[in-house]
C-alpha cells in the first residue's frame, strides 16, 4: 500500500507540470481553435531565462531563498508571457483569417525557431540550475517518502490553477475570455475588444508554461533545448483528456496523465508506461470524444 | 517531425551552397554528425575534431598535394534524418564517410552508403549487428556491445554481488548492451532481478526507482546515456537510496556529474574506453592541447576523438592506396592497414570492419566529481 501511494505521489507531482503547460494550450486553442505547437518551446524558454536570471543576478543569495524564488517566479513569469504576446502578434495574427491549417504550420515554424534559438544562444549542452537551492528535507508520511520540494510544485501549480480559474471566472477580463471563446463576432458586437482578450490569454498561457518551464529546472537541475518537445506533447495529450477548450479540464487531464503514467509504470511494465497510458486515453476519447469535462461548452475557454 | 525535417532540408541547403563554391583539386570527406537534437554535444565535438584534424592535413600540404574538404551533414540525433542527410552526401562526391554517433541512426545510414560505394567509418556505433551484415565498405573506430558487455559482466562479478537490477532505454545499442549482460549473469548465479526500461528524455525516474527498489537489487547496472544516468542518481540519493550504481560506455560524459551534483555523483563507476583527458598517445597529447587552445575547452566524451580518429584512418587509406577508390581503399584497410597512430591509440581493423584490441576500461568518479581511471 505504501507502494502505491508512494508511486501516486510521484505521478502528482508530474501530472501537476503537465496540468501547468497543458492550460496554456487549451486556453489559446479555447479562444482561436489554434494549437499552440510553440507552447512547449515557450516552456524550455522558461526554463532556459530562468536559469540566466538565477546565476546573473543571484537572486537566492540576497533575499533569501523563498523570496529570491517567488521574485524569480514573477520575473520568468513576466519575461515569457511578453515572449507570448510578441509571438502572437508576429506569427498568428497576421493569420487569423487565414485557413486554420496556414495558423498551424506558422505555429511549427515558431516552434523550431524558438527550438534553434534557444541552441544558438545557450549551445546545445546540457545546462544545469546552480544546486543546492531548494531545502532538500523530507517529509515521511507512514511510509511514503515526500520530499518538500515535490510537495511545493503540487501546491505551487494548485495556487497558480486556482488564481486562473477565478480569474477566468470572476473578473470582467475573464467574462471577456469566455465570451470571446464562445464567439469572436458576438463578442465583439457586445463592446469587447477582442484583440486585447487574445493578447491576455498568450499572455497567461506561455507565462504558466514559462513558470512550469522554471519549476522542472529548479527541480530536475538540468535543461536543454529539446526538453519542451516531449513535455509539450504530454501536456498537449493531457489537455485534450480533459476537453480541449476547458480549462478544469486541462488541470484534471494533467494530474490524471501523470497518475496513470506512473501507476502503469509501477504495475505493468516501466518500458509500457506511455502505451498503457496512450491506451487509456484512446478508450476515454472513444466513450467520450470531448474529452473528460469537454462537454461544458458555455464554460469553455 | 515535421520540424526536424525542415531543419535538415535548411542545413543542406546552406551544405549544398558552400559545396559549389569548392574547386576541383580537392578531397571531398564526408561527416555525419548530430549538430541538433538530443546528442548535439557530441556531434558540435565531432564537428571541432574533424575540422581541426583537416586543417592540420592541409596545412602541412594536404594528402599527396591534394587539399581535404570536409562536408557535414547533420544527422538530427535521430535515424530518419539520418537517412537523408545520408542520401544527400552520397551526391556530393564525397570519398568516405565518417560517422556517425548512436547504433540506429548508423544502421539507417549503412545501405545507402554501401549501395553507393562510398567508405562509412562509423564512430560512436558499438551496437554488435552493424558489423555483421558483410558490408564490404563499413568500418568502425569504435568498440563493439559484446566486448562492452564482457568487461561490465566482470566488474560486476568481481562486486560479489547477489541481486541486480539492469535498466536500459530500449534504443538498439542501449538493449542490445543490456541483453549482453543478462546473457552473462544468466550463466551465474548472480539474479537479475529487475529488467525494464526508461524513456529518455524524461526529467521525472521517481517511477522507476521506486519501482526497482521495491525489488531489492544490491547492484544497478544502467545501460543508457548520460543524461538519464545524471537525473537517476539525483533522484536516487534523493531518495536516499544507497545503493552502487553502474553505467555502460554512454555514461562517460563530464555533463553527468553537473546533472547528478558531486555528491550524488560520487562512487558512480562507468566502463568506458579511455577519457579525452587520459589518452597516453604523444600525438593525442599534442592534439588535445591544441584543441583546448582553440575551443577553450576538452571535448565532452570520447566518442567525438574516436571521428578524429575515422579521419586519420580515411587519410591514412588514401594516402597508401594513392587513390580514392572505394574498392582499394576497403581492401587496404581490411587487409593491410596496421597500427595507425591514432588518437585512442594504435588502429587495426578486422575482416568484419570491427577495430582490433580491447579498449574498454572501468573509471570511478570521485568526491570532486572526476573520472577517475581504475
Amino acid at each position: 500500500m505504501e507502494l502505491f501511494f508512494q508511486q501516486f505521489t510521484n505521478g502528482l507531482t508530474v501530472g501537476s507540470i503537465y496540468a501547468l503547460i497543458a492550460l496554456g494550450y487549451t486556453m489559446v486553442y479555447g479562444v482561436l481553435k489554434l494549437i499552440n505547437f510553440a507552447h512547449g518551446d515557450l516552456f524550455t524558454i522558461g526554463a532556459y531565462l530562468g536559469l540566466t536570471l538565477l546565476t546573473c543576478f543571484s537572486l537566492a543569495g540576497y533575499l533569501g531563498v523563498f523570496a529570491g524564488i517567488f521574485l524569480l517566479t514573477v520575473m520568468v513569469f513576466c519575461l515569457v508571457g511578453i515572449i507570448g504576446v510578441i509571438l502572437e502578434r508576429t506569427a498568428y495574427k497576421p493569420l487569423r483569417s487565414s485557413p486554420r491549417l496556414s495558423a498551424v504550420v506558422s505555429a511549427l515554424g515558431a516552434s523550431i525557431f524558438f527550438q534553434n534559438a534557444v541552441m544558438l544562444i545557450y549551445g546545445a549542452r546540457v545546462r544545469v540550475y546552480p544546486q543546492n537551492i531548494l531545502p532538500s528535507f523530507a517529509l515521511d508520511i507512514y511510509g511514503v517518502h515526500l520530499p518538500v520540494v515535490r510537495v511545493m510544485i503540487f501546491a505551487v501549480s494548485i495556487a497558480l490553477m486556482a488564481a486562473l480559474y477565478f480569474f477566468i471566472q470572476r473578473t470582467k477580463t475573464g467574462v471577456a475570455i469566455r465570451a470571446a471563446a464562445i464567439d469572436q463576432g458576438a463578442a465583439k458586437l457586445m463592446g469587447i475588444n477582442v484583440n486585447k482578450t487574445i493578447s491576455i490569454v498568450f499572455l497567461i498561457g506561455p507565462a504558466l508554461g514559462g513558470v512550469a518551464g522554471l519549476m522542472v529546472g529548479l527541480y530536475y537541475g538540468q535543461v536543454n533545448f529539446t526538453m519542451g518537445w516531449s513535455y509539450g506533447l504530454k501536456a498537449f495529450i493531457a489537455a485534450i483528456l480533459g476537453g480541449i477548450g476547458n480549462i478544469p479540464g486541462a488541470m484534471l487531464g494533467g494530474m490524471l496523465l501523470g497518475v496513470i503514467e506512473a501507476l502503469g509504470a509501477a504495475y505493468f511494465s516501466v518500458a509500457w508506461k506511455d502505451a498503457i497510458a496512450f491506451f487509456v486515453l484512446i478508450m476515454i476519447l472513444i466513450f467520450k470524444p470531448t474529452g473528460l469535462l469537454g462537454e461544458r461548452v458555455a464554460e469553455k475557454v | 517531425m515535421k520540424k526536424i525535417l525542415l531543419l535538415v532540408t535548411v542545413v543542406l541547403m546552406a551544405c549544398a551552397f558552400t559545396i559549389s563554391n569548392a574547386t576541383a583539386k580537392t578531397i571531398k570527406i564526408g561527416l555525419m554528425c548530430p549538430l541538433t537534437g538530443a546528442y548535439a554535444s557530441e556531434g558540435q565535438d565531432m564537428k571541432r575534431i574533424v575540422t581541426l584534424l583537416a586543417k592540420e592535413v592541409n596545412a602541412r600540404g594536404g594528402i599527396r598535394g591534394d587539399k581535404v574538404k570536409i562536408i557535414l551533414a547533420d544527422d538530427g540525433s535521430d535515424a530518419r534524418t539520418s537517412s537523408m542527410a545520408a542520401q544527400k552526401l552520397t551526391t556530393k562526391g564525397i570519398v568516405a564517410v565518417i560517422g556517425t554517433y548512436g547504433s540506429s541512426n548508423t544502421e539507417a545510414t549503412q545501405n545507402i552508403y554501401d549501395e553507393s560505394e562510398i567508405i562509412q567509418v562509423a564512430t560512436g556505433s558499438t551496437s554488435v549487428r552493424l558489423t555483421e551484415k558483410g558490408l564490404k565498405y563499413f568500418f568502425r573506430t569504435s568498440p563493439r556491445d559484446d566486448s562492452q558487455g564482457l568487461v561490465a559482466f566482470k566488474a560486476i562479478e568481481a562486486k560479489q554481488v547477489r541481486k541486480v537490477a539492469v535498466l536500459h532505454d530500449n534504443s538498439s545499442y542501449s538493449k542490445g548492451l543490456a541483453d549482453e549482460i543478462v546473457k552473462h549473469l544468466r550463466k551465474t548465479k548472480i539474479k537479475v532481478v529487475f529488467e525494464d526500461a526508461l524513456t529518455p528524455k524524461e526529467n521525472d525516474y521517481t517511477v522507476i526507482l521506486t519501482k526497482m527498489k521495491a525489488a531489492r537489487p544490491d547492484f544497478i547496472f544502467f545501460t543508457g546515456y548520460f543524461g538519464e544516468a545524471g537525473l537517476l542518481l539525483k533522484q536516487k540519493r534523493e531518495m536516499n537510496w544507497d545503493v552502487p550504481f553502474m553505467g555502460g560506455d554512454a555514461t562517460n560524459n563530464t555533463d553527468l556529474v553537473k546533472i547528478a551534483g558531486r555528491k550524488a555523483a560520487a562512487g558512480f563507476e562507468c566502463i568506458s574506453p579511455l577519457l579525452p583527458g587520459d589518452l597516453t598517445d604523444r600525438s593525442a597529447k599534442q592534439f588535445m592541447k591544441n584543441y583546448k587552445a582553440r575551443y577553450n575547452s576538452l571535448p565532452n566524451s570520447i566518442w567525438s576523438v574516436l571521428a578524429g580518429d575515422a579521419f586519420k584512418v580515411i587519410v591514412e587509406a588514401i594516402k597508401a592506396t594513392g587513390s580514392t577508390d572505394p574498392d582499394k581503399m576497403a581492401d587496404y584497410m581490411h587487409n593491410d592497414l596496421k597500427d595507425v597512430p591514432g588518437l585512442t591509440g594504435k588502429i587495426s581493423f578486422n575482416k568484419k570492419g570491427d577495430r582490433i584490441g580491447d579498449v574498454y576500461r572501468v573509471y570511478k568518479i570521485n568526491s570532486n566529481g572526476e573520472f577517475i581511471l581504475k
